[in-house]
């Protein structure tokens, strides 16, 4: 790793495909494992919103789960309980989601108290409170709501801290264990408009909306985080965005992407999975609501 | 299996031999427990030997001392800087290991692990029958400074050089250990012939233990650069010719004193913008000091001078960087450092530990860092171990992993002679190893290989259910208000200090015949309780006795292991007894506050100086503030 000293701050540690395939495995519809994967991430995502964590840490934590969830697969258990099929994901689910963020939040500028965490979501799981759609039927899914859910619903009493601050440990550990500490997650999001200012086309609505892809990517359930390096996804929801915006990067003729080290192949398959996410959420929303 | 590269480099979805990156820890059941090595705040590491290399390890356990922080984020630092780090001549983490209880309501352990070394440079100079030769220490050098210059141009900070924190296998390779303190530095790294640069951001100044501390950092420069660590390279380097640390200041600001007196006061010359620094415990006035650095090193060969002169300079701006050291004429001149394959194997010490230890000053503790946890020598306890029982010749013997002052008979034979698995043992003449050195070898080649040596079998099994140590302290007396200036981190009874007259080989620095008397009594303290001493005050009386400006106050107390105060009746009195203490004694401070500057307005800032300890049990610096200052100034919510 270090002779590539330079090379490590822009490249991640990937799972294997056999690692990815073994999870997807595990069910015979991978339907509900990757439903179960992205309700996970979405709730990683919506904790680390209403924990005011900057989008940074939140992506982080959505890919130290990824990486749990991916290298306990040959483990079993943690992932059997991706392919129960039910609406709130199983407890230690929960427990795995909130661990991960207290876990980068504690290697960022921006440590939590495990109670900030543990209030957090009981707030997400709860099914009467809960801003999550897939939780709580009646959700908006609007974080800054002008009347605060009953705060019965989701107290957390000392009693029941203290089990969940034991769970957020133990699953603190776990993590920490199943990925041989290798917590070092480097982003897309800062090569990609370093990339943008490469090519000229370093616009605000393109920025937006290159970073809105970067950040859907994260809640994929084909683990975009995890096969491909960050060069790849940046390059990727680059081509993306300027597809969507008509914005002409360079000449058409130019394989532009390959001065940044990424092959057609590779191109063509992420600009497909980040394009087909809109109609899967779709679908999983269909599928929450039951209509 | 080997992962094969591709034209791209090595894929990354594996590692070099094949397995995946997210596989898990290994079990800790993968090793065979050999020993336990050592014992103390730290938690517990051991001698165990790998299952399938067959390598021998040490494996640290971490202690999850503060149930409310879950794992401790200092530990998982230095994992992830280990992690990052590859170098001969850098202790590297082999993996992490877990335990899982057989109950499931406990925690799982977790252990670092990391090769087993035999010595660190500490044990071997407190040890007076391994004599260092030139071409040897030479060699440590190099490697040290190899070592150095791989970290900093990889952008760390160690923070914590100290000869106890140099672990030395026996076969002779020296390796850079401990990484508590250390952090990613922001700023370019040195280049050749720019010292160590300017920095641009700012860090705490509380790192570094004190001994080993440069200047910038008792005068409190938060934007330091990567030649905090070369300092500490140059007291090492000071330290294997005197065999005990070159400078060794019971305060913050006693430190400080001693290195002006050894190089010279600061003035614009020696250390530019040294005025502008916020200065160390409000002292800004030094006197006018000439270095005496060139007499207290008279042994030196002149290139041997030139390099800890250059090492130990003032300005850290111009103080030799790792890279430049390491072209020096003292590397390039004969006698050329040794190769460390041609190395004599070091003898244990065991002959001598428990003496040893009753006279040596234990080093301050290093700062801040945490739960992580050091030992006072070295956290991975390889001090002055003795070389285990070999089979084959019957000789050797085994020692307890030091640090108590609490030895048991080895099990075997200790007659001081002992077994070399490679050979006839070398020869003790110094002269001997010449021919070693004629030639202008180097250990460049890459055989640095671990020590596969035959396993011990067992020799010190007793050993690990060793009673528990007589720490043989007096009883406690009532805890004083005030904190520390350090505290000490095991359990060895403290030590005795011999007055400068009677100790032999004393670095001359502190034979200086002004003794530190601190005359200016403050007078201040019957008056408001709250006001400091104006500074000109505290000028006035510097000036006049140049060479010794003051301590205002008086030492703190030392501690015991669980930051009890250890009695002054059983303390040792302060060497040269004439020094301050008579002005100022401790005892003032427990029976009433005499320093009315800390005064309530003045109690964070206190805080905030004072040195931080990595005990769990004791207050701890919450460690949201080692966060902020470890990632900087985070605009925290």
């Amino acid at each position: 790793m270090a002779r590539h000293a330079s090379l490590a701050i822009i490249s991640n540690s990937l799972a294997t495909s056999k690692q990815v395939l073994e999870l997807k495995n595990r069910d015979a519809t991978t339907s509900v494992v990757d439903a179960n994967l992205f309700k996970t991430s979405l709730l990683t995502q919506f904790a680390g919103l209403l924990l005011h964590l900057p989008q940074e840490v939140i992506a982080t934590s959505i890919i130290i789960l990824q990486r749990f969830l991916v290298s306990s697969a040959s483990i079993a258990t943690e992932i059997d309980l991706l392919t129960t099929s039910q609406l709130i994901p199983e407890a230690s689910l929960v427990s795995a989601s909130a661990a991960s963020v207290y876990l980068s939040a504690k290697q960022s500028f921006y440590p939590l108290s495990p109670r900030s965490i543990i209030n957090v979501y009981a707030l997400l799981t709860s099914p009467e409170a809960s801003l999550l759609s897939f939780i709580n039927s009646n959700a908006t899914g609007i974080i800054h709501s002008s009347e605060p859910p009953n705060s019965r619903n989701y107290h957390v009493s000392e009693g029941a801290y203290e089990t969940h601050r034991q769970a957020l440990f133990d699953a603190e550990s776990r993590i920490l264990a199943s990925l041989a500490f290798d917590t070092k997650v480097v982003l897309p999001h800062t090569l990609a408009l370093t990339y943008m200012q490469a090519l000229s086309a370093s616009t605000v609505p393109l920025a937006e909306r290159v970073l809105a892809h970067l950040n859907a990517a994260l809640l994929s359930p084909q683990l975009l985080y995890l096969t491909h390096q960050p060069n790849a996804l940046a390059v990727a929801a680059i081509y993306l965005a300027a597809r969507e915006q008509e914005v002409a990067l360079v000449d058409d003729e130019v394989a532009w992407w390959e001065v940044f080290d990424v092959g057609r192949e590779g191109l063509g398959f992420l600009v497909l999975s980040m394009g087909s996410l809109n109609g899967f959420v779709e679908a999983e929303k269909v599928s929450w609501t039951g209509n | 299996m080997a992962t094969k590269p591709t034209p791209r480099g090595y894929p990354l979805e594996h590692t070099r031999d094949g397995k995946p990156r997210f596989r898990g820890c290994v079990k800790v059941a993968e090793y065979d427990y050999i020993c336990k090595l050592g014992e103390g705040t730290f938690g517990e590491v051991s001698k165990a030997r790998s299952k399938k290399t067959g390598q021998v390890v040490a494996l640290k356990k971490i202690l999850v001392h503060n149930e409310k922080d879950g794992f401790p984020i200092t530990a998982l630092r230095e994992i992830k800087l280990l992690k990052a780090l590859r170098h001969p001549n850098v202790l590297q983490l082999v993996e992490m290991a877990v335990e899982r209880p057989k109950d499931v309501t406990k925690k799982s352990n977790m252990f670092m692990v990391t090769p087993y070394m035999d010595h660190d440079l500490s044990g071997m100079l407190k040890n007076p029958r391994i004599q260092f030769t030139e071409p040897q220490i030479k060699c440590y050098m190099k490697q040290l400074l190899e070592g150095c210059k791989y970290l900093h141009e990889s952008k760390i900070l160690h923070r914590d050089m100290k000869a106890a924190n140099l672990l030395i296998s026996n076969k002779g390779i020296l390796q850079i250990a401990d990484f508590g303190l250390a952090r990613p530095y922001d700023d370019a790294p040195p280049q050749p012939g720019k010292g160590g640069g300017e920095a641009t951001r700012s860090y705490t100044t509380l790192v570094v233990t004190r001994w080993y501390r440069p200047p910038e950092l008792l005068l409190q420069l938060r934007n330091y650069t990567t030649a905090v660590d070369m300092w500490g390279v140059g007291c090492v380097f000071g330290e294997m010719f005197k065999r005990r640390p070159i400078l060794q200041g019971d305060s913050d600001l006693a430190q400080a004193q001693l290195i002006f007196t050894l190089c010279g006061s600061p003035n614009d010359q020696s250390m530019p913008g040294w005025n502008t620094l916020p200065g160390c415990e409000e002292v800004t006035d030094w006197g006018d000091r000439r270095p005496t650095i060139r007499q207290t090193f008279k042994e030196l060969s002149p290139t041997g001078l030139s390099l800890l002169e250059a090492l130990l300079k003032l300005d850290w701006r111009t103080r030799i960087n790792a890279i430049d050291a390491l072209q020096h004429p003292y590397f390039h001149t004969h006698p050329l450092p040794a190769r460390p394959e041609d190395l004599p194997v070091m003898e244990d010490s065991h002959e001598f530990d428990k003496q040893k230890q009753r006279e040596e000053r234990k080093p301050p503790p290093a700062p801040a860092g945490g739960q992580v946890g050091i030992g006072p020598q070295n956290e991975y306890g390889f001090q002055d171990r003795s070389r285990p029982y070999d089979r084959q010749s019957g000789r050797g013997g085994g020692r307890p992993p030091y640090a108590n002052g609490q030895r048991r008979p080895p099990p075997h034979g200790q007659n001081g002679d002992y077994p070399d698995h490679r050979g006839p043992r070398p020869p003790r003449n110094n002269d001997s190893y010449d021919h070693a050195y004629r030639q202008p070898r180097h250990y460049d080649d890459p055989a640095y290989d671990r020590d596969r040596r035959p396993p011990p079998q067992y020799y010190d099994e007793p050993y690990s259910r060793r009673p528990p140590p007589d720490t043989s302290l007096p009883p406690r007396p009532p805890a004083p208000e005030v904190d520390p200036p350090y505290r000490d981190r095991d359990d060895r009874p403290p030590p005795r200090r011999i007055p400068p007259g009677a100790e032999t080989g004393r670095p001359p620095a502190d034979r200086q015949p002004a003794p530190i008397v601190d005359t200016y009594i403050p007078a201040y303290s019957s008056a408001d309780p709250h006001a400091r001493p104006p500074r000109n005050v505290l000028r006035s009386a510097i000036q006049g006795q140049p060479g010794d400006p003051t301590t205002r106050r008086a030492p703190l107390p030392p501690r015991d292991d669980a930051g009890r105060p250890i009695s002054r009746g059983d303390y040792p009195p302060r060497r040269g007894s004439g020094e301050y203490d008579d002005v100022l004694s401790y005892d003032d401070q427990v029976n009433g506050d005499p320093y009315p500057r800390r005064g309530p307005s003045s109690v964070g800032s206190y805080e905030r100086r004072r040195t931080r300890s990595r005990s769990p049990q004791r207050e701890r610096i919450p460690d949201r503030e080692r966060e902020r200052e470890y990632y900087g100034p985070g605009p925290r919510r």
